[in-house]
């Protein structure tokens, strides 16, 4: 065993002999984590080109070449060309302005209903994982009762009750979605909450209120963040089913999935109709879930580890 | 090493801090499934007396398993006691309300084993070492606070400089150092360090030691020392408790328990460490225990350590030994039948089981 030094040795502190990391700047973990982002191609040009779609959501007015509902019985459904690159529809809209502001709609009840999913899911989940038990026991059926229907079915089935427009189908989105960040939420709290650093917050005094915000919901989070990005990609379909069956957002505002539910009548003389705002939606959505697939990796302690440790 | 009792009262009556009687923690043992049947328990610790004595280090050894870590944690309420009490300076611990239950936790400190999984990782060292203090509302203001930090870092023997920094970035041993600088923030008097040096590098284990020896001097600390090395316990410790399937089986002065261990299992744990001289080393006999420690949930009737003891004799079975003096040491005692049958006669559980005819000490 070990050769201890005698009882009468120096009672000193002694100097401890490790090197101590050098006064380097510290790196915020985040900043750390933007880092590793940025050198994921596929995650960093899926951020990029998101912050386009939202940069176009937002400034949608000034963007589009034309108004929403600027009829003009004299074009009507003329394929792409120089004024109007994605061609026009049947009532001579611009088919690209109504992309454009077709974002808008798209994204908003995308973020409300994830973000509404998000808050309420993550609180159950915590709720379960931290408490356990019957609060666990109670939750956590409940919400595979919510699971256990197909998600757009219970989507349609929330807007048949209260009525269609875009609150109701962003509710409706939503709580579909809740069960599985309460899932995920409680997955990862299960694992962090049996971490020695709980248990050691708590052996000096920490109530569980400060357990749950400052230690487990911040080492949880990881799973949580992936499960977000994934989701906004889900909800922008869920949002364009709705609109698709008629149960989302009103004609004649453009959404995504409305203008695919308008140009299916058209589709054998007018392609630009439904390919259009259908790409918009297959960029959306593949970029979401290419940065939830760069997030994981890079969230993920052993991933993050190696790629630290091979861009050095 | 004399404990530095201050203030203490009569003399051979030493002035315990902290104290266990007949304490348990059993463990329920459920079956899977929807129903959760409770099927059998776990008897981690089952029936401590325990005194930690005002200023002292009070070490306790055992194999793995036996409930050393378990007994730590349940002295501050970390792991709910199933029966007994735990007073900690006069107050019954299982019968604490919230403010009580926070007030204890302020004065009574834990340093735990792995030091790699004891620090948040998402926390500097600053916000780690910080935290009792944001608690207990100790120091407040922010500049009196990192001032306290920096305090703390120094007397750990850490550069303040690194307060910034994240968990990540240190070694093993600078991380128990932080450790240690929490558990010692809201100025406790009772620290109990769980294995606190036992997945520390060799070299460092001795640094760590000697710093908790400083600080125990330095802060007048009461340290329960929970260790399975042996020779580690001996250095730092006043007194020494022996643990045995969920049991203290031993306890005493750190001197008399070493040089004469008077429970069969106390010597066989201390014939099993190394000696630092070649001769010595070659004459040492080693005690080798038969077979392997009996399951905690399912302990062996009478003296619980009979199933591997080399001389177990007659009422082992039969008696559930009581801790009583042994030795020539005042304060050493041993819950051993050798120093004469003193304990509690086993209830016979079930009826059906083969009696022995002329058992003559039931």
């Amino acid at each position: 065993m070990t050769q201890l030094p005698t009882p009468g040795a120096t009672p000193a502190a002694p100097p401890p002999s490790e090197p101590l990391p050098t006064a380097a700047p510290p790196r915020p973990r985040w900043r750390e984590t933007l880092g590793l982002l940025a050198r994921n191609p596929t995650a960093a040009v899926s951020a990029v080109v998101l912050v386009l779609i939202v940069l176009m959501a937002v400034f949608d007015e000034t963007l589009a070449p034309d108004g929403p509902n600027d009829q003009d019985p004299s074009r009507q459904l003329q394929p792409p060309s120089w004024s109007h690159p994605f061609g026009t529809d049947e009532f001579g809209r611009d088919i690209l302005s109504r992309v454009v502001l077709g974002a808008a709609t798209s994204l908003r009840v995308g973020f409300l209903s994830v973000a509404f999913a998000l808050v309420v899911g993550t609180l159950i989940g915590l709720l379960a994982g931290y408490y356990g038990r019957w609060v666990d026991d109670t939750l956590m059926r409940l919400m595979d009762v919510l699971f256990a229907f197909p998600a757009v079915l219970l989507a349609i089935a929330i807007v048949a009750i209260r009525g269609a427009g875009p609150a109701n189908a962003i509710l409706a989105i939503g709580i579909v979605y809740v069960p599985i960040f309460a899932r995920v939420t409680r997955a990862s709290v299960l694992g962090v909450r049996e971490e020695v650093y709980v248990r050691a917050s708590r052996s000096v005094g920490a109530s569980d209120w400060r357990l749950i915000t400052r230690h487990v919901l911040p080492n949880a989070a990881p799973p949580i963040i992936v499960q977000t990005s994934i989701s906004l990609a889900f909800a922008v379909l869920a949002e364009a089913a709705l609109s698709f069956l008629g149960l989302g957002p009103r004609r004649p505002n453009p959404s995504w999935g409305l203008m695919l539910a308008d140009g299916r009548g058209f589709i054998d003389q007018a392609w630009w109709y439904t390919v259009f705002p259908g790409l918009a939606i297959v960029v959306t959505v593949l970029c979401f879930n290419l940065l939830g697939d760069g997030l994981r990796d890079v969230l993920d302690p052993r991933q993050r580890t190696l790629m630290a440790g091979g861009g050095r | 090493m004399t404990s530095p009792a201050k203030g203490g009262p009569a003399e051979g009556a030493p002035d315990v801090l902290v104290s266990a009687r007949g304490l348990e923690v059993h463990f329920p043992i459920r079956s899977g499934g929807a129903l959760r049947r409770t099927t059998g328990v776990l008897r981690a610790v089952d029936g401590v007396d325990l005194d930690v004595h005002r200023g002292e280090t009070l070490g306790l050894v055992g194999e793995s398993g036996c409930g050393k870590s378990t007994l730590g944690n349940a002295l501050l309420r970390l792991v709910p006691p199933t029966g007994g009490t735990v007073t900690f300076d006069g107050a019954d611990v299982t019968r604490m309300r919230r403010r009580e239950l926070r007030e204890l936790r302020r004065r009574a400190g834990m340093v735990f084993q792995d030091p790699f999984a004891s620090l948040d990782p998402r926390r500097t060292v600053a916000q780690t070492v910080a935290e009792p203090l944001e608690v207990h509302g100790l120091h407040p203001g922010r500049q009196a606070r990192a001032a306290r930090v920096r305090e703390l870092l120094q007397l750990v023997g850490l550069d303040p400089a690194v307060a910034a920094r994240y968990p990540h970035e240190f070694s093993g041993g600078q991380r128990q150092r932080v450790g240690i600088a929490r558990a010692l923030a809201g100025e406790p008097d009772f620290l109990v360090c769980d294995e606190a040096i036992a997945s520390l590098d060799v070299s460092v284990q001795a640094q760590v030691l000697n710093l908790l020896r400083r600080l125990q001097r330095q802060l007048g600390l009461t340290l329960l020392f929970i260790s399975h090395d042996l020779s580690a316990v001996r250095h730092v410790s006043d007194r020494i408790a022996v643990m045995y399937l969920g049991r203290v089986v031993e306890v005493g002065p750190a001197a008399a328990v070493a040089a004469g261990p008077q429970m069969p299992y106390t010597r066989a744990l201390l014939s099993a460490v190394p000696l630092p001289h070649p001769e010595l080393e070659r004459s040492r006999q080693r005690i080798v225990l038969r077979g392997d420690v009996p399951s905690p949930s399912r302990v062996p009737s009478g003296c619980r350590f009979r199933t591997r003891c080399p001389d177990v004799f007659q009422p082992c079975p039969d008696v559930d030994p009581a801790l009583q003096p042994v030795g020539s040491a005042p304060g050493h005692v041993a819950a051993c039948h050798l120093h004469g049958v003193v304990g509690t006669p086993v209830e016979r559980e079930r009826p059906d089981a083969p009696v022995d005819a002329g058992d003559p000490a039931a």
